[in-house]
């Protein structure tokens, strides 16, 4: 295993791919925060003045809108992260490496098992790379206001790492499910970038929490809208629950994680583990087709 | 565990792909210290019959065992054998010596190995250029350092010579003649007898994916039965006088000529003066290997069975095709005593062949030049004198039959369902 392990980072550290996805990842993800960061210093200097708030005993500059640009920013630049590993099987198979991969490997479920490794860790480079670049972006965009405390960000950051190297072991499992480069990559980009935000607008909030790329953004946007609603507790003496009432309250939340891109969203542990699932899934057809594939 | 022996078997392989079925009941052996060619037409079977054997493809029935146990048991398989396989990629951005590396680290060998084998191929100079620049025999060079990097036991190879330039194929056959000499085993495959005859000692011919015979070279060399052709003052007489002799193996031709069968020349001119028969002109007829081969591998002849020009066997006519007798009798025992040919005669896969191809009656003039031997119908596609010099290292490529591409459809009867397979083409 450690000498496949080895053999995949050779593969990846020679050729170009794993630096030209980084360079839009690391465009995209700045570019995003930073323009959602410019959002969010806007409203919150518009709202700033609203009496409501006011009333609640709420300054508006001590809350952290700026965890929106953060979740955001991160949901946006998973899609490379999500593609290099949808290209790590994959493109084995159109470019018939795999022949001499197979032939090198004691067996077909070895090479997969290596490959997920090896892509986790890429997904971490990613993950890092992102929660970097969003954290600037976010900074920048906001003029350094409405940020969280270092605590709210390391939190975000790392639902964020999580976030990338599950998109990329769910990237894996359809490359190898497809085994088409042109395949994975399209259909997974079509169906992260266009077919489940067009759904999300037709299907239940709660479906849509359930679905791969929904419970992926509950991950950050829940994390980000806990940070927030959190805060918004801290600054009132009465629970917000009691304020509010249950309903108007579970409408709140919905208007928060919406807010942070997560529309349908449960806690964001549970949306983790929906994601998970997913990557776990898709990783298993892929491992399953794998092993019945003929390499002809 | 392998058992280390260095043997390749395979059991009574089938492979259907679909409603095609690529390879049916094949069965054969491979031995250690020897180089084994593989062959058979485009489209035979001999390249999935390799992939499964290497894991690449799971058989429908049957096994292919290497040293005992299916591919997958090999443990770290690089280390036992190695495979030139064609489809075989490189990605076009890592060069020559990075791709080693890689494999290098998968099979767990010194990446001093990567520059050796590169060396050992010829393309020392090359290390640092990308595959994705290499010509097509670059390529089969490299391929061929990527099966020797975990230094195997086993090499199989499938039709290496692609893309090779004599030089390289010569390189290539002493090559693989002194790997096998080290008591190694050497699968090597060909659709082209004449390719691989003076690379390879023992031989797996298979067609419409079944094995056709499996054995020594030199069986098959010897079992060339060569027919005399004469003319005589007197034919009847020269029959009659043969029949005493208890000689019924000929055939009175068009042009007046006698074809006598399993005779020497010397054997027929004594008889004829015994019985005062003037000889106006004898010749002997070699019936060259790849004849054989080629009727070893083309389905309508073994399925039809002895006779198929229609004459009775000893009613003044010939007793069958010359070559043709001979696989016959192949098929029935196998000089090499290993494997038994798997009731290959019975399956309807071989018996499929609706137009008869090259084969018409023997008096459309084909006799007239018996050094041609008796089948002029493949003779466009395949100069006989292109057979012997084909390895040379001096002959110009672009006399290589291979590289020429004779037509299929003079060389191989046309088979539904059988020309999708084994991506040799």
């Amino acid at each position: 295993m450690g000498r496949l392990i080895k053999a995949e980072f050779r593969k990846i550290l020679t050729t170009k791919l794993w630096w030209g996805l980084l360079i839009p990842t690391i465009v995209l993800a700045f570019a995003w925060s930073f323009g959602v960061g410019k959002l969010i210093q806007s409203i919150g200097d518009g709202i700033r003045s609203d009496d409501s708030f006011q009333r609640l005993g709420i300054s508006v500059e001590h809350l952290s809108l700026g965890v929106f640009a953060l979740s955001r920013g991160i949901n946006i630049a998973t899609i490379f992260p999500m593609l290099f590993g949808a290209l790590g099987l994959s493109s084995e198979i159109h470019r018939r490496t795999i022949t001499t991969t197979f032939l090198t490997a004691p067996n077909r479920m070895v090479v997969l098992s290596a490959k997920a490794i090896t892509y986790v860790v890429w997904g971490l480079v990613y993950g890092v790379v992102i929660a970097a670049l969003v954290a600037a972006g976010t900074a920048a965009g906001t003029g350094g206001n409405y940020l969280p405390d270092a605590g709210g960000f390391l939190l975000i950051l790392l639902a964020g790492v999580l976030s990338c190297l599950l998109w990329t072991l769910l990237g894996l499992g359809v490359g190898a499910l497809l085994g088409s480069t042109t395949g994975a990559v399209v259909l997974l980009l079509i169906y992260a970038v266009i077919v489940e935000p067009v759904a999300d607008l037709f299907l239940h909030n709660s479906v849509v929490g359930f679905l791969p790329n929904g419970a992926a953004d509950g991950l950050t946007g829940s994390t980000a809208g806990q940070i927030l609603i959190d805060q918004l507790q801290s600054l009132t003496h009465t629970p917000l629950v009691q304020v509010m009432g249950q309903h108007d309250w579970d409408t709140f939340l919905n208007i928060v994680r919406v807010a942070a891109g997560a529309i349908g969203a449960s806690d964001w542990w549970i949306s983790g583990l929906i994601f998970l699932a997913w990557a776990a899934i898709f990783f298993g057809l892929g491992l399953f087709r794998n092993q019945q594939r003929d390499v002809t | 565990m392998h058992d280390g022996s260095g043997r390749i078997v395979v059991q009574q392989l089938t492979k259907q792909f679909g409603p095609v079925t690529a390879v049916q009941n094949l069965s054969f052996m491979v031995e250690p210290g020897s180089v084994t060619g593989f062959l058979g037409p485009n489209g035979a079977g001999k390249t999935t019959t390799l992939r499964m054997l290497l894991g690449l493809v799971t058989p429908t029935t049957g096994s292919a065992l290497i040293n005992g146990v299916p591919f997958t048991q090999l443990g770290n398989p690089a280390r036992v054998v190695g495979a030139v396989l064609e489809a075989q990629g490189f990605h076009p951005k890592r060069s020559a010596r990075d791709h080693l590396r890689v494999y290098a680290a998968a099979m767990g060998v010194d990446d001093m190995r990567a520059d050796h084998v590169l060396g050992l191929v010829g393309l020392g100079g090359a290390a640092a250029r990308s595959a994705g620049g290499f010509s097509l025999g670059m390529k089969q060079r490299l391929a061929l350092a990527t099966a020797l990097l975990g230094d195997p036991q086993i090499l199989v190879l499938d039709e290496p010579a692609n893309g090779l330039d004599p030089e390289g194929i010569a390189w290539l056959r002493s090559f693989l003649q002194s790997y096998a000499k080290a008591g190694r085993t050497v699968l090597i495959s060909s659709h082209l007898l004449a390719e691989i005859e003076q690379t390879v000692d023992q031989v797996v011919i298979i067609s419409a994916g079944q094995t056709r015979y499996n054995g020594p070279l030199d069986n098959l060399r010897k079992s060339q039965q060569a027919r005399v052709f004469v003319q005589p003052s007197d034919a009847n007489a020269l029959i009659t006088a043969l029949r005493e002799e208890n000689i019924s193996n000929v055939e009175q031709l068009p042009d007046g000529r006698l074809a006598i069968g399993g005779v020497e020349a010397k054997q027929v001119a004594d008889i004829a003066l015994k019985a005062g028969v003037s000889i106006y002109g004898i010749e002997e007829e070699r019936v060259n290997l790849e004849q054989l081969y080629f009727s070893l591998t083309n389905g309508q002849y073994t399925a039809q069975g002895q006779n198929p020009y229609g004459g009775p066997p000893n009613g003044g006519g010939w007793g069958g095709p010359p070559s043709g007798g001979v696989p016959q009798g192949y098929q029935q025992q196998p000089p090499s005593g290993g494997f038994p040919q798997q009731g290959y005669q019975q399956q309807p896969g071989s018996g499929g062949f609706q137009q008869p191809g090259g084969y018409q009656q023997p008096g459309s003039g084909g006799f007239e030049q018996p050094g041609s031997g008796g089948f002029p119908q493949q003779q466009p596609g395949y100069p006989p004198q292109q057979q012997p010099g084909y390895p040379q290292p001096q002959y110009p490529p672009q006399q290589y039959p291979q590289q020429q591409g004779y037509p299929p459809q003079q060389g191989y009867p046309q088979q539904p369902g059988n020309g999708g397979f084994g991506g040799n083409a």
